[in-house]
């Protein structure tokens, strides 16, 4: 071994020491409370703190640590009193703090380069064994394949079983039953993989919690329809988003959108609008964004063009019932707009331009995602033929060497020229 | 000259450089140039060459607008527009009919459609790389050892074009060279080329509602190989622009005129 690869290999160490001891988060802590966080919403604050709420239970092992790809209800995870862990939130997040080509250069070595950066990433962040590892793996077949891919590896790699939501293309007679069987089934495997049975009382208790952050979130959602835009979608693609995949169930979540509620509610009230001049009013496609350093919505926020609402932060489900806490997760798997087939995206689309009185749409195209970026033209043909101007920004979430600023300014700006 | 009556519009793009005067009614004057090293240089040797032509200075000028990629390198310019509107807004003032621009660039390749005022309704760029635009075709005629002005000519002696499957800049040259070696005729192997190029635009026009009329744009509108191959796939006639390379420019000194923002 060389000299380099010997220094490479004790910070390597050292790095997954730091970044896996409970301490790192007990110490991040008040050092980040007391940090300068006064121009953030506390909505943002309660992410933070979730975030070091998670990584500091998951490395000190005081709960059962579960992996589980977005859209596979959380709930569950929260029902088991364990701590969820979405690697492709966690990847979005090493995005943002700049770096993800570490991460990426590693997890190349072992997958294409044509597979979604936020899984890329998220494996070489694995391979540097940074990410407290999981008890078992719970993942759905929707909406991402390559997810399932990723975790298939995991649980050969971590000796931990793999459990898979796999509910049929359509929403047919008998798929309530089906899925109803199939969470079933999830819940008593996860409670056997973790040694503990299931206990309805809690999964009741993390429906009801589930639910409350579910109306605390429509609230937020309503409040946005106002005009001016109260509230970046920018940040609505980052820590809202981010909130509503690994918070419901959880005391967490009600917090947070219940603290945004009550804060965009404010900001509606005296027509607070988060761009000086509002000129155009944008929904985005897609539930990501670049997360790395770019200057997409700085400029867009330039040209008087507001990103009102994202299709991430759409509530595709219906209330919750308590009393029924497995029928209700039946419900919110089987009301996702993006998975089967894409009628039921465009009418959330239209539906979301409606409410949000949206002049233009921009559907992100992340690389390698073909779930998304497979219905954008047929999105695009429905919207155009109702008069609504429509683009595809090709892009990429996670890799910013992905990335073409001096292209992509060009198609914005003569977006926004076309919206006059 | 003395009054200030003239407009002008730069084009800065990858590969060449061009400005155009216009008056109250008319074109007046414009210069194409390489863009080289330095947008900024480029852009004021074009706009005095131009100026020089009527005798005017950069005084008589109301309103400078830059376009192409470099559009944001042009202090001296009141505003800068993309190259998408100005090439609709140059189109419709030399076609009027126009509803559909093509335009082929140095660095990117676009297709523009747009009401009966030149306004854009929609448009499509090039994904990512340079395939299918003005470089593309550069490096093909280096490899073929031929003048890139007379690919157009050379290619429509072929009789049969040669299949071009490479559409990346770096891996088609390798293609055409080892074409060359294999001992297929030049002049095929150019008709090749644009034909390839022409494919991926016609794909791009798929993602618009293409209207007639078309309008061809940019500077490999020049090429007859080009206008020949896309005519084929559209199956029309494409409008073809006297100076094809300065509509660009035309559009951003319409756009000057029409915003008048410099007060005199």
């Amino acid at each position: 071994m060389t000299k380099m690869s010997q220094e490479r290999g004790i910070f390597s160490r050292l790095l997954s020491w730091t970044v896996r001891s409970p301490w790192t988060y007990r110490v991040l802590l008040p050092l980040i409370e007391a940090a300068n966080l006064k121009e953030q919403t506390y909505a943002f604050k309660i992410w933070v703190r979730y975030l070091l709420w998670m990584m500091r239970q998951g490395c000190s092992r005081k709960r059962k640590v579960i992996w589980m790809s977005a859209f596979t209800p959380v709930e569950l995870a929260y029902a088991m009193d364990a701590v969820p862990i979405l690697p492709e939130i966690v990847a979005a997040l090493v995005s943002y703090l700049g770096r993800a080509p570490t991460f990426l250069a590693l997890g190349d070595s072992h997958l294409s380069t044509d597979v979604c950066s936020f899984y890329r990433c998220a494996l070489g962040l694995v391979l540097e064994d940074l990410l407290p590892p999981p008890d078992v793996i719970v993942s759905c077949s929707y909406l991402c394949d390559g997810a399932n891919k990723f975790f298939s590896y995991l649980s050969k790699k971590y000796g931990c079983p793999h459990l898979l939501l796999d509910p049929a293309y359509g929403n047919g007679q008998g798929a309530v039953a089906y899925v109803r069987g199939q969470l079933h089934h999830l819940l008593e495997d996860m409670g056997s993989v973790l040694g503990q049975r299931v206990n309805l009382e809690r999964l009741r208790e993390v429906v009801r919690l589930s639910n409350k952050a579910r109306t605390n979130a429509e609230r937020v959602n309503k409040a946005r329809m106002a005009r001016p835009a109260p509230f970046p979608g920018s940040e609505g693609l980052s820590y809202v988003a981010g909130m509503g995949f690994c918070s419901p169930g959880s005391a967490w979540g009600v917090r947070f959108f219940e603290s945004l509620a009550v804060d965009l509610n404010n900001r509606t009230k005296v027509k607070h609008g988060y761009l000086p001049q509002e000129r155009h009013r944008i929904l985005w496609l897609h539930h990501i964004r670049p997360y790395y350093r770019n200057d997409i919505f700085e400029f867009l926020s330039s040209r008087g063009v507001a990103v009102c609402f994202e299709e991430a932060n759409y509530l595709y489900y219906p209330p919750l019932d308590p009393d029924n806490p497995l029928d209700s997760l039946v419900k919110k798997v089987l009301s996702n707009v993006w998975r089967g087939p894409l009628e039921r995206r465009i009418q959330a689309v239209l539906a979301m331009v409606r409410d949000y009185k949206a002049d233009a749409v921009i559907h992100f195209s992340h690389w390698g995602c073909r779930q998304s970026c497979g219905g954008a033209a047929v999105i695009g043909e429905v919207l155009k033929q109702r008069g609504i101007p429509y683009m595809v920004l090709y892009g990429d979430g996670a890799d910013p060497d992905n990335n073409f600023p001096g292209q992509t300014r060009t198609r914005l700006q003569a977006f926004a020229e076309m919206l006059g | 000259m003395e009054e200030k009556n003239l407009y002008a519009g730069i084009d800065v793009g990858s590969l060449s450089a061009e400005a155009v005067i216009i008056s109250e009614s008319t074109m007046v004057a414009y210069s194409i140039r390489k863009t080289g090293a330095s947008p900024l240089r480029a852009a004021q040797k074009c706009l005095g060459e131009a100026l020089e032509k009527v005798g005017a200075s950069k005084d008589n000028i109301r309103a400078i607008v830059s376009t192409g990629y470099g559009r944001l390198r042009i202090p001296f310019a009141d505003m800068e527009v993309t190259e998408i509107t100005c090439h609709a807004k140059g189109a419709h003032f030399l076609f009027p009919r126009t509803r559909t621009v093509v335009d082929i660039g140095g660095q990117d390749s676009k297709v523009i459609t747009m009401d009966e005022e030149g306004n854009v309704r929609d448009f499509v760029m090039n994904d990512r790389c340079a395939a299918g635009t003005g470089r593309f075709l550069e490096v093909m005629a280096s490899a073929l050892e031929a003048d890139l002005a007379n690919l157009g000519q050379l290619s429509l002696q072929a009789k049969k074009a040669v299949s071009i499957s490479s559409m990346c800049t770096v891996f088609a040259e390798s293609e055409v060279i080892s074409l060359i070696a294999d001992g297929y005729k030049r002049e095929a192997i150019i008709r090749g080329v644009h034909e390839s190029i022409s494919r991926r635009i016609f794909r791009m026009t798929k993602r618009l509602r293409v209207k007639e009329e078309i309008t061809f744009t940019g500077g490999v509108a020049k090429n007859q190989g080009m206008v020949k191959a896309l005519e084929g796939l559209f199956g029309v006639k494409l409008n073809i622009p006297p100076e094809p390379q300065i509509v660009g420019a035309l559009g951003a000194a319409l756009i000057a005129k029409e915003k008048d923002f410099r007060v005199v």
